[in-house]
């Protein structure tokens, strides 16, 4: 970046954006919470894997109590294009309903909110999320029009809304893809989490998100919502000019943890992508591990799965060395 | 008149209007001022429809706020786009006074973030590395944001239906500008999205519901012929399975007098209150012309 530069809407944000990359330091290890996180990195090489057995071993692995709690099941329904793979996979969230199930959760819901278009539940007709998924109609919530209550202080707010089956949650749990982003870098598990924000209050995009900064909304995101578990598909994630219009990438994984940082730098590194040259990343060090060294990694290891992810041009000072 | 499809659509509605008036998005829920606005059009005319309509114009006019906004339910603090349901309401209904003009007079105070004085030199120095033009002054969802699509049309259609009622030099204006905007954010498949056509100089594909949208916002537009967009639309509602998309995609036609397939008479196969209304308001004998705006007709 020799230069400042906007980028219209969610200009700000974006310029923000780059302007923290420069200026905030990288995440020391002492930064962060006490201990280590694990992340469990699970071998799915196609969708008609046992992905209920993985998750199972995943949720074992790092340790989550799952017994008695209403589980909130948040994929990444974006929009549809049959040429490339933009949305959480239907058999990876159908997997996760049988899963948390099993694990005795009281309730088992799934909710969305996309951020671009209104139609929510002719978009799951299209990702055959209900063809896919068992009583996908009667579990579903479309997060954009649900009924909603305000929360106090989230971004220096006074009042922001969410979605009341968010809220009524006792676990989300954050189905993310593994994607390159034209405007963060990578969306993972935390980035997800935009889709918990009602559209009916703040439009289509939530562009509220946008004004507020897109590092700082994920983070304020994360921060607000501390009852998480992340599982991102990367059985085929996306490279390129993701989120919606990059190229499939195959890379045969199921990475999961209940601290949602750890998971998504879990994630960068899988992607060839430096988590500490992340912005958002870098300010949520706080919330979670970005540092290796405080990531308990279980499962398979980092080498055996890297997959370099193919990055847009103004990205690539992001390739992990 | 209607056949199974519209009845069945506004006898959806009729069944599930809250006891406080409004519509919730799905049956039992909040009220919320978007679904009332859609299911008060459908209904209005409509027998035994003048007490119920009452009732939720009531509801309505109680979330008006002190600067003529209003609020996009009783449970969310501040004016938003739905200002500009309220304004073609007031229309359809007939009622021009003193609140109404409060409403026009904030959508005319509103304009899109991206348009402010920063924004605009950075365009001036090239520094914009999109080609968004933030020349023009449209509508954001909430104000503070840049200006959309949809809350740019909705304004859109509300400014032109209220406009011989409260001329300005004004009005006219951002009536004017609103369009230029919208027609500067075309995709370059030739329909729109939600209104952000391009991103790091790659193009973004447009979608059949908010092309339906922009097309309804461009009614009477001076500007290059519509004949393009209009055979993207005629060739989106012919291609998606969407239901929200083919619903807009009827309205827009219709409103420029196109002649639409009227739907197959199916009952009613969701329990989304504003698909239903959107469903009704596109049916041939349903009320599509309260999104017709002066000069509409090609």
């Amino acid at each position: 970046m020799n230069r400042r530069k906007f980028i219209g809407l969610g200009g700000a944000a974006v310029a923000g954006t780059y302007i923290g990359m420069k200026l905030q330091k990288p995440p020391k290890v002492s930064d962060g919470p006490r201990g280590q996180s694990p992340v469990a990195i699970l071998r799915a090489r196609s969708y008609s894997d046992d992905l209920v057995s993985r998750m199972l071993e995943g949720i074992r692995e790092c340790g989550l109590e799952v017994r008695g709690k209403r589980v909130l099941l948040k994929p990444n329904l974006v929009e549809f294009d049959p040429h490339t793979v933009i949305n959480t996979d239907a058999t990876v969230i159908a997997a996760a309903v049988e899963t948390f199930h099993q694990l005795g959760a009281s309730q088992v819901l799934i909710g969305e909110g996309p951020g671009h278009r209104r139609d929510t539940m002719d978009m799951a007709d299209d990702a055959k999320y209900r063809v896919t998924i068992p009583k996908f109609e009667s579990i579903f919530t479309d997060l954009n029009r649900d009924d909603v209550s305000p929360v106090h202080g989230f971004a220096g707010e006074p009042e922001f809304y969410f979605a009341n089956t968010v809220l009524a949650a006792d676990l989300i749990v954050s189905l993310a893809k593994m994607k390159t982003h034209h405007w963060a870098g990578a969306t993972l598990s935390m980035k997800n989490l935009f889709g918990l924000v009602p559209g009916s209050v703040y439009g289509w995009p939530k562009n509220k998100l946008h004004y507020i900064g897109i590092s700082e909304s994920i983070v304020a995101l994360n921060r607000t919502f501390r009852n998480t578990f992340a599982i991102v598909d990367g059985i085929v994630g996306m490279e390129g000019n993701g989120p919606i219009q990059g190229t499939p990438k195959p890379v045969g994984v199921l990475v999961m943890g209940r601290d949602l940082v750890a998971v998504d730098a879990t994630c960068c590194r899988i992607m060839g992508i430096d988590p500490e040259k992340v912005p958002y990343m870098r300010m949520a060090a706080d919330l979670g591990h970005v540092h290796p060294a405080r990531i308990d990694q279980r499962g398979e290891t980092l080498a055996s799965v890297r997959n370099n992810f193919e990055l847009m041009p103004q990205y690539r000072q992001l390739r992990l060395a | 008149m209607g056949g199974v499809y519209l009845e069945s659509r506004l006898e959806f509605l009729r069944q599930n209007q809250n006891p406080d008036g409004g519509w919730g998005y799905f049956p039992g829920k909040q009220s919320w001022f978007e679904p009332t606005a859609y299911a008060m059009l459908a209904l209005h005319g409509a027998p035994d429809s003048v007490q119920p309509l009452d009732r939720a114009w009531a509801l309505l006019g109680s979330w008006q706020c002190s600067d003529g906004s209003f609020r996009p339910s009783g449970h969310v603090a501040g004016g938003t786009w739905v200002t500009a349901h309220a304004v073609n309401l007031a229309c359809v209904r007939g009622v021009y006074d003193g609140n109404v003009h409060r409403a026009v007079n904030w959508m005319l105070s509103v304009v899109g973030a991206e348009h402010g004085l920063v924004m605009r030199a950075a365009a001036y120095f090239h520094l914009l590395e999109t080609k968004l033009d933030v020349s023009h002054e449209g509508w954001p969802w909430r104000d503070g944001n840049a200006s959309w699509i949809e809350p740019t049309v909705h304004a859109l259609v509300a400014l032109k239906k209220v406009a011989a009622h409260y001329p300005s030099a004004e009005l006219t204006a951002r009536v004017r500008e609103g369009e230029a905007l919208v027609w500067s954010r075309r995709c370059a498949d030739g329909g729109w999205n939600c209104g952000n056509p391009n991103v790091f100089d790659l193009d973004l594909p447009s979608y059949p519901e908010t092309t339906g949208l922009a097309l309804v916002g461009l009614q009477g537009w001076p500007g290059e012929p519509l004949a393009g967009p209009l055979e993207v639309a005629r060739r989106f509602r012919a291609e998606t399975k969407g239901s929200l998309a083919k619903a807009w995609l009827a309205i827009a036609l219709r409103c420029y007098g196109r002649s639409v397939d009227a739907p197959a008479e199916t009952p009613r196969a969701s329990n989304d209150i504003l698909l239903a209304a959107l469903e009704a308001l596109a049916h041939p004998d349903g009320n599509h012309r309260f999104f017709q705006t002066p000069g509409g007709l090609a």
